[in-house]
């Protein structure tokens, strides 16, 4: 199956590199494949995220890291920093 | 572009925007310097009804960037920004709860607001507020904020429709700390562009 990842701010740099037949011309957002059934939490752990809280969004609303993914999801990540 | 991003309202029309802000209900999470602010920019620009949380009291070093006053040190922050905000306006509602906001009292507090206005301090609040408000809360816009310190430029400050009901404010990556304290004039920025965000959420126009 394959999924929309969207990261942000510091998790920039953690997408995957981009295929050929990425034409979304997002900065932020890639295509991935995964297998199917693939949760949250093993998305990521296989991109190796940095520890800290994140807030993170399948189809616009909140999952939890046991969400198992269907094709043509949309998985967003945005990790909060302190100040208030 | 679906929909207008500037609006020049006729004077009757005026008075039918403020009336729509005087109907709406806006929730605050956090009374420190973001949601303070914020509370007291709400205020004036005619929002009727405010529900305001923190479990905080007023410390003398909050002076510095929060709408509090001196003679103030000490109270719970929900009762010194409740007379503070009678002294801008006394019809304004305002309903206040003194309590550290989670997933087991969200639902309970902030059913029925028009748009959620999310202000805590620590990262960790924040992805949890986000994360309750998008579940128990569904449908409610949050416009919450992340990148708020230092002495970075004002204009790195942004809004911007982050993922489903989320819109962010901040330049996403200025974390508080020792080498980056907040300073008022940021802080009040951020606070800016979550009270007018709110405004515009409020009047139906959802883009940043």
């Amino acid at each position: 199956m394959q999924i929309e990842l969207a990261l942000f701010a510091h998790l920039t740099p953690y997408l995957p590199p981009a295929g050929a037949e990425d034409e979304s011309g997002s900065s932020h957002a890639r295509p991935m494949d995964l297998p199917d059934g693939t949760t949250v939490g093993q998305v990521i752990t296989r991109l190796d995220l940095p520890a800290g809280p994140r807030i993170v969004f399948v189809n616009g609303r909140h999952a939890p890291d046991d969400h198992s993914l269907a094709n043509g999801d949309r998985l967003a990540i945005f990790p909060p920093v302190a100040g208030g | 572009m679906p929909y207008p991003t500037h609006p020049v309202p006729a004077p009757d029309e005026y008075a039918a925007l403020r009336a729509r802000l005087g109907s709406s209900r806006v929730g605050v999470i956090g009374l420190g310097g973001l949601g303070s602010n914020v509370a007291w920019m709400l205020a004036r620009a005619g929002v009727g009804t405010l529900v305001l949380a923190d479990h905080d009291v007023v410390d003398a070093s909050n002076l510095e960037r929060q709408f509090y006053f001196a003679d103030q040190v000490g109270r719970e922050k929900t009762a010194a920004l409740t007379d503070n905000l009678r002294r801008i306006t006394a019809e304004l509602r305002l309903e206040c709860f003194q309590a550290h906001i989670d997933q087991s009292n969200i639902g309970s507090i902030f059913g029925g607001v028009d748009v959620l206005v999310e202000a805590v301090d620590s990262a960790r609040d924040k992805a949890l507020i986000v994360a309750a408000a998008s579940e128990q809360l569904p449908g409610v816009p949050i416009v919450a904020a992340s990148g708020i310190a230092g002495y970075g430029s004002p204009n790195d400050i942004i809004t911007r429709h982050l993922m489903g009901d989320v819109w962010m404010v901040g330049d996403l990556v200025s974390e508080v700390s020792a080498e980056h304290p907040l300073f008022a004039s940021r802080v009040a920025i951020a606070a800016g562009h979550q009270a007018h965000m709110t405004v515009r959420l409020l009047l139906g126009y959802p883009q940043a």
